[in-house]
């Protein structure tokens, strides 16, 4: 580092960290339209610090934004031609979910006729849930894989908490033939919760919440 | 990542953004949306604003990938910094001074390396390693500006600061960061 008490001002560094105020900033865009090397510098700031974006945690932006780029961007994606689903999921090239979970990650290699999938599992454990699309009546399959063991006086529900939710949604208990519940948005997490026999009496979980995972577009 | 067929690099889904390639862009969408997202809310903290600047960025993807030049900057630098400068205009426009919301919560002040993600890119060792030359406390300028978008004002609070300490102290820590990673 230099002697120099006075470090002389970086515009092109502090546009980039972020800190210019709005008339700075404004100066700093027009500038960099007019001036090749002010422009190179900001890129080769933007090259130095653009790893700090690592420290951020991915957000997953709403569904409905990818229609809204489309739109604005007078794209006119068609839908595939086998395309013929409701709502949520038209437009998507594989219509297949998976829940990336803590204990089961849950991969489809194959979405039509009959779905091919694995259970990945960390090394050592077997007890996962099964989230599968393409139930016999176009819903989401949620079935325990055959090794979770509870206790007789106990039973498995299922939950939904949305994004940005701040309660979950009772799905109803599972059955350990599993159940089909209504396609939900990308983006929802599902949690299982070890609950009295019959479910929970209060229409919160009330046991520990066993498996949970957020459920995301296999194709992305 | 190594580039084949079947997964193209950020750097050419862009290229062929500029030759107005749809399902390119569709993926570079669907590879990309979560941490530009990610980079808009963190800047914003407001869903609404972040959407607004995630959809910006990505129309400006497909309407200057031509603009992008791979031989003069990454594809990730160019696409993070789109999302970034579109959340930072956003919070401007609206007066983050007068807001003055407080992070719900710093992940990058957590644990005990709270920057090792950095560890996991290929260049982020290098600015890994620069900023730890720097004090603990203009580390934390360097990333509170750049992560949570924070204004020079909104230093001085935090940090118990005069702004114009805060500032020479942001050019002080540049300045180091500059040299170190020219090593």
């Amino acid at each position: 580092m230099s002697g120099s008490d006075i470090d002389p001002p970086d515009p092109a560094a502090e546009y980039v960290l972020g800190t210019l105020d709005a008339a700075e900033a404004d100066a700093a865009q027009a500038r960099i339209a007019a001036d090749p090397g002010f422009a190179a510098a900001v890129r080769a700031w933007e090259g130095r610090l653009t790893p700090l974006t690592l420290l951020v945690t991915p957000v997953p932006p709403p569904e409905a934004l990818w229609d809204r780029v489309q739109a604005s961007c007078a794209l006119d994606v068609p839908a595939p031609a086998n395309e013929n689903r409701p709502g949520w999921w038209r437009g998507t090239a594989i219509a297949s979910l998976a829940v990336a979970a803590g204990l089961a990650a849950f991969i489809v290699l194959h979405p039509a006729p009959a779905p091919v999938f694995a259970v990945l599992t960390p090394i050592g454990t077997t007890a996962a849930v099964l989230v599968a699309f393409g139930g016999p009546h176009g819903g989401i399959v949620v079935r325990p894989s055959g090794a979770i063991h509870i206790a007789t006086d106990r039973d498995l529900e299922l939950w939904s908490l949305a994004a940005g939710a701040l309660r979950p949604e009772p799905l109803g208990v599972i059955p350990p033939s599993g159940r089909e519940i209504l396609p939900i948005a990308a983006g929802t997490q599902l949690l299982v919760s070890l609950e009295p026999k019959g479910g929970s009496p209060t229409g919160q979980p009330t046991g520990p919440v066993m498996f949970g995972g957020t459920l995301q577009r296999a194709n992305e | 990542m190594p580039a084949d067929a079947a997964n193209p690099t950020a750097a050419e889904l862009i290229g062929r953004c500029a030759e107005k390639d749809r399902a390119a862009f569709r993926m570079l969408y669907s590879q990309w949306s979560s941490r530009l997202h990610g980079v808009a809310m963190r800047i914003t903290r407001d869903p609404a604003l972040a959407a607004d600047a995630t959809h910006d960025a990505f129309v400006q993807v497909w309407q200057q990938a031509a603009r992008f030049d791979p031989t003069r900057g990454e594809a990730s630098s160019w696409l993070m910094s789109l999302a970034r400068y579109r959340a930072l205009d956003m919070v401007r426009r609206r007066g983050r001074e007068v807001l003055g919301h407080e992070p719900v919560k710093e992940e990058a002040d957590q644990g005990p390396d709270p920057l090792s993600a950095l560890l996991t890119a290929t260049d982020g060792g290098a600015l890994h390693r620069c900023l730890q030359t720097l004090s603990e406390e203009r580390r934390r300028l360097v990333v509170l500006a750049f992560v949570e978008g924070y204004s020079h004002s909104q230093l001085a609070a935090k940090l118990e600061a005069p702004i114009g300490t805060v500032k020479s102290w942001i050019r002080r820590s540049l300045t180091g960061l500059k040299a170190c990673l020219a090593t």
